[in-house]
């Protein structure tokens, strides 16, 4: 299969470029007999098999579906978007292709040689290694991940909700009607937005404190002099040690108004009034926060002392040489060095929050009540959210939600990416 | 022709082997803990029409949420449990098919359990149990059930720190509307046929605010104590009345057992008088046995769920579960005739309002709980709340309706 | 140094060592209270949370015993929760591990846009798509079987822990690929033994995060897994409590404790792997 070619004026690319358009063709052409081959086999075979399953994927991704009962809608969405998922995947294949056929021959033009199959092997390990590796993770995160988002996203544009649902009826397209409806009704408005506030203050809040007080323990429990740390650094984990959902529930009896402990026995010990912690809103999300500061901060303890033992004792020598004092060590040396390393822990601490639902929904599922508003007084997005599909079985109206949720933190996500140098930093290679 | 008969043989054998082996399977799922009540049932029913059921226990408040997805998953069950109010939601969206029965078979159930299964004018169950709220009282504590609710309320008056009188969710409509009702308040309207009236909801007239305002000052002077609000609500009240710190709790047969287990000497007894001199109503709930959609046998079914549901059986399940039957024979039976308990809930029955079975009941449940919560906690003022839940239910039913 | 600057010096160091214990004493009761009391809950005869003491008064095993006598299936739901969170465990290691080493050592064409796709979809909650998962493994005949949830579990931990991953190899110096690959050692084996070694404290990390990930998740098992046979940890318990009627939040405690034990443990014994060093990450300024 090795061949030479030393002709000068050639159009070995353009003509390699066309054939591509059957699979494979600008590999014959370029004679690599087998990687065309495998081009052909898969594309063929693919297109082949699978043109029932594409023409009824895109049928039901474009009616959802023609006499009701026989046809159900959200299985022919579902079918519809793997469809489309499969069909680009092949696109892609076919396109690298033919972008393959028109390098080789762009390298037939330049007189170049034509790798081997030995070669192409090789040059596939190099540089196909990376792609290598990613694809089986890739592969189930478009399944599992990206394929029910998008799934998700398609249903707040249509009309699914208890009185369109199948079996009994047919779901319909309805563009952004449910995206009108959501701003144009006060109580809807109103409650997305008081929701959207609650969730933003909830995330800022809960995640600072938790991070503040996870780095401070830290540093406290690393100075040189204190006994038994690993007793203490064992008991400082348990909350992270023992699931959430277990100590939420325990939590949420503890809070009860009048029988948990923590009014009964707790507040009177401090001389401090009874509060309402599961009836009055503020109480309940000061309740939630210092939960969460409870159940986040081993977290961010452990990260932080993992940082601080790698520091070298010759930083501090040093400081101590110029005459630092322990504050100016702790301000120059300690805390930089742990926020610069902890960094992309703690903002994945914001972005859990953000869509902490188990806590929400364990302690008080999402209550008190709080007047004009279809939501409970301390619902974040994503509880609201649950709420709205599984107990009124609104499901356009929920989806339309997370989709704004989705552009919400997504913005904010690009925006600090944008400003943050580290991201920069990274492009270095 | 030995080789010919030899090969005759072998498929006769094969076909007589093969009917012996594809046995009709029958799902079903049952509620949670409670499929030991009908196992003899099952057995005798296997034996008789040589079918293989399988019985799955799961909560019975979800069943028809799963079943959404597990009907055309393939997966689902021929037979299973639903609550009544489920009833409206269930049918819009086709998960259950209509069930047949001549009016001879009808006569053997109350006439409010068939009611509660019948959606624009078709059967869609069979009733299994009925369920009602009654008055659990210690009888350790109070010798004799009172007669009015004003009663309970000066008992309560007198107890001391950390211990109470009556206590009862009235946060939840489906606790406080006994109260409202017997003020002349209701959730839809009805005309002569019995058909609900969506547009007509009297969860805020002025019936429904007396009541309320009324039942508000059991928190006002704390004899109910605030820590019952909420979703643990209900276990704080279990645990007060099993603890023996509370005399008398408003609850429903499922509280019997644990309340027994729990050794507490309790007596049941229908529910009081309103200072109005009516007595409390209360929402009749009905759960039954429904035929899904995707069910492939669906006769096989009716045929078992009638066969199991027969007084016979409906008596075993009686006595094994203490679930009610509105199976008009074992009603009338002795071993619920001189059963305190039962008697108290068939009594109790007799008064109550069967739960609206409409669609539209999905939308009520969660506004006019924000609003006897917000009510009865004095953050919002008891007629404000109730019309804003009023208003919220018609308009989410407004905007559902109209394809939103 | 005169004898008063050191008496002083010896002072303030007491100071700081008390107050700091102080703090330490109050932080661990804090902590401690409520794991204390879930204990006490699990020793209480009855069912409910609210009992009044933290030490009751007729001690009982009687949750303990209805975890095991078969009045819930607890040992089943036990080694359900056990094998998930295993498996998604070594899945999540090894898929992470190889798209983490991918995007920290090469450049190669979709990389950026890639980590900008990893970075949005840890964002957008993944249970927000409860019915496509339903369908989903519905279509590819894995309703009810753990692989679906297994493989739902994964997808959703890999975005975060590549980046997680990735910021740590990021620190790990380049010359000891290099020098390796001078001796002619390839990609992987340059992963095998050289990356791999060095990152075991992040991969303690993710090890935790992704075994104790599926312990705390009771909305998108319940999706997958129908029967109880199947049933997780998470869902058999929260199903005690979830009735509104005749709720056992003592069981509840009792099986909880017992779950609570197992990850201590292994928090435990991964503990040492990154107090004992984030080194890479940690120094590099």
């Amino acid at each position: 299969m090795q061949q030479t070619s030393i002709s000068t004026k050639t159009n070995h690319a353009l003509v390699a470029l066309i054939l591509g358009i059957f699979p494979g063709g600008g590999q014959y052409y370029n004679k690599q007999i087998l990687k065309g081959l495998i081009f052909s086999v898969f594309l063929i075979s693919f297109f082949s098999a699978s043109k029932d399953l594409i023409t009824h994927g895109l049928w039901g991704l474009i009616t959802l579906g023609e006499k009701p009962r026989v046809d159900n809608s959200i299985f022919l969405l579902a079918e519809g978007i793997i469809t489309v998922l499969l069909v680009l995947f092949a696109l892609l294949i076919w396109y690298i292709a033919i972008v393959d056929g028109y390098k080789n021959g762009k390298r037939r033009d330049e007189g170049k040689e034509v790798n081997s199959v030995r070669k192409q092997y090789k040059n596939l390990l190099d540089s196909g290694f990376p792609y290598l590796m990613i694809t089986p993770g890739f592969i189930i995160l478009v399944f599992v991940v990206v394929f029910p988002i998008i799934f998700g996203f398609s249903i707040a544009f249509t009309n699914y909700n208890l009185y369109n649902a199948p079996p009994a009826k047919l779901v319909d397209w309805v563009g952004f009607k449910t995206f009108v409806n959501i701003f144009s009704l006060k109580l809807w408005r109103n409650t997305f937005l008081d929701v959207l506030q609650w969730t933003v203050v909830w995330t800022v809040i809960a995640t600072t404190l938790q991070c503040t007080v996870g780095v401070l323990l830290a540093i406290l429990v690393n100075q040189k002099d204190l006994k038994f740390k690993p007793i203490i650094r064992t008991i400082f984990i348990l909350p992270w040690a023992v699931p959430g959902f277990v100590t939420i529930l325990v939590f949420a009896g503890m809070f009860n108004d009048s029988f948990g402990v923590i009014n009964n026995s707790i507040l009177p010990f401090f001389g401090i009034e009874p509060k309402a912690w599961l009836t009055d809103p503020f109480w309940t999300k000061t309740a939630l926060i210092m939960m969460q500061t409870w159940l986040g901060f081993p977290f961010v303890f452990a990260m932080t002392t993992g940082v601080l033992q790698a520091i070298p004792d010759d930083l501090y020598e040093a400081a101590t040489m110029d005459g630092a004092g322990s504050y100016t060590k702790l301000k120059t040396i300690t805390l930089p060095l742990v926020l610069y390393s902890i960094a992309p822990i703690i903002i994945t601490q914001y972005t859990f929050n953000f869509n902490n639902f188990n806590i929400i929904y364990l302690f008080n599922n999402g209550g008190p009540a709080v007047p004009g508003s279809n939501a409970g007084g301390t619902d974040i997005l994503v509880s609201w959210i649950y709420k709205l599909t599984m107990s009124s079985s609104q499901y356009a109206i929920a989806s339309a939600i997370t989709i704004l949720l989705s552009i919400f933190v997504v913005g904010i996500a690009l925006w600090q990416f944008r400003k943050s140098s580290s991201f920069k930093n990274d492009e270095m290679a | 022709m030995n080789k010919l008969s030899k090969i005759a043989l072998a498929c006769t054998l094969t076909l007589s082997a093969s009917s012996v082996f594809a046995q009709e399977v029958l799902n079903v799922w049952e509620d949670i803990q409670k499929s030991k009540g009908i196992a003899q049932a099952i057995a005798d029913f296997e034996k008789e029409f040589d079918v293989k059921v399988n019985v799955l226990e799961s909560p019975y408040a979800g069943q028809i949420e799963k079943l959404r997805l597990d009907g055309p998953a393939g997966i689902g069950p021929d037979v299973l449990i639903m609550p009544s109010d489920q009833l409206g939601a269930a049918v819009v969206q086709g998960l259950i098919s209509p069930v047949t029965m001549t009016d001879e078979q009808k006569a053997q159930y109350t006439q409010s359990s068939i009611q509660a299964f019948t959606a624009d004018g078709e059967l869609y169950g069979y009733p299994k149990v009925v369920e009602t709220l009654v008055m659990f009282y210690n009888k350790d504590k109070i010798a004799q059930p009172f007669e009015t609710l004003d009663q309970y309320k000066q008992y309560s008056k007198s107890q001391k720190e950390g211990n109470f009188g009556l206590i009862a969710k009235f946060d939840q409509v489906y606790y406080a509307f006994g109260a409202m009702n017997a003020y002349g308040g209701y959730i839809f309207g009805q005309d002569d046929k019995g058909n609900y009236n969506v547009e007509d909801i009297g969860l805020s007239n002025a019936g429904s605010v007396e009541a309320v305002t009324y039942l508000k000052t059991f928190f006002d002077e704390g004899l109910i104590p605030s820590g019952i609000y909420g979703d643990n609500g209900l276990n704080a009240i279990d645990s007060l009345f099993t603890e023996q710190k509370a005399a008398a709790v408003i609850n429903g047969p499922w509280a019997l057992e644990p309340y027994q287990r729990a050794g507490v000497n309790f007596g049941v007894a229908p529910l009081p008088k309103m200072p109005n001199g009516k007595a409390m109503t209360s929402l009749l709930g009905v759960k039954g046995y429904v035929i899904s959609s995707w069910s492939k046998n669906p006769e096989l079914a009716n045929k078992f769920v009638q066969y199991i549901n027969q007084a016979k059986y409906a008596k075993i399940r009686f006595e094994t579960t203490k679930e009610i039957p509105p199976v008009v024979e074992v009603i009338n039976d002795p071993i619920i005739k001189d059963n305190e308990f039962a008697s108290a809930i068939a009594t109790q029955s007799q008064v109550a309002v069967p739960m609206p079975s409409i669609p539209e009941m999905s939308e009520v449940w969660n506004p006019i709980n924000s609003a006897l919560q917000l009510g009865l906690s004095g953050k919002q003022d008891v007629k404000g709340a109730l019309n804003d839940a009023t208003n919220q239910i018609n308009s989410q039913i407004e905007a559902f309706r109209s394809g939103l | 140094m005169s004898l008063d600057k050191k008496r002083s010096i010896k002072q303030q160091r007491a100071i700081r060592l008390t107050l700091s214990y102080l703090v330490i004493g109050l932080v661990s009761l804090i902590i401690i209270y409520p794991l204390v009391w879930t204990v006490g809950a699990s020793l209480n005869p009855g069912n409910s949370l609210l009992s009044s003491s933290i030490i009751p008064k007729n001690m009982s095993f009687e949750h303990y015993q209805d975890l095991f006598n078969g009045k819930v299936d607890y040992l089943n739901w036990y080694y359900n929760s056990m094998k998930i969170s295993f498996s998604t465990m070594v899945l999540t290691l090894i898929f992470v591990s190889f798209t983490a080493y991918s995007f920290s050592r090469f450049r190669f064409v979709g990389r950026n846009n890639g980590l900008m796709l990893f970075l949005l979809l840890q964002m957008i909650p993944q249970f927000s798509a409860l019915i496509a998962i339903f369908v989903l493994s519905q279509m590819l005949g894995l309703v009810n079987s753990h692989l679906a949830l297994i493989l739902i579990y994964v997808g959703g931990m890999i975005p975060m822990n590549t980046y997680l991953m990735k910021g740590f190899i990021d620190a790990i110096p380049r010359d000891l690929d290099e020098s390796a690959r001078m001796d002619g050692a390839g990609h992987f084996r340059i992963f095998i033994e050289i990356i791999l070694p060095l990152s075991k404290p992040i991969i303690a990390v993710i090890a935790l995060f992704s075994f104790t990930g599926p312990l705390g998740d009771f909305i998108l098992s319940t999706t997958i897994l129908r029967t109880p046979d199947q049933f997780t940890l998470p869902i058999g318990l929260y199903n005690l409590v979830a009735q509104k009627m005749g709720a056992s939040y003592t069981t509840y405690a009792a099986g909880a404790v017992l779950i609570a034990v197992p990850v201590a443990l292994l928090y435990l014994w991964l503990q040492k792997f990154f107090v004992s060093g984030l080194t890479a990450g940690g120094t590099k300024g």
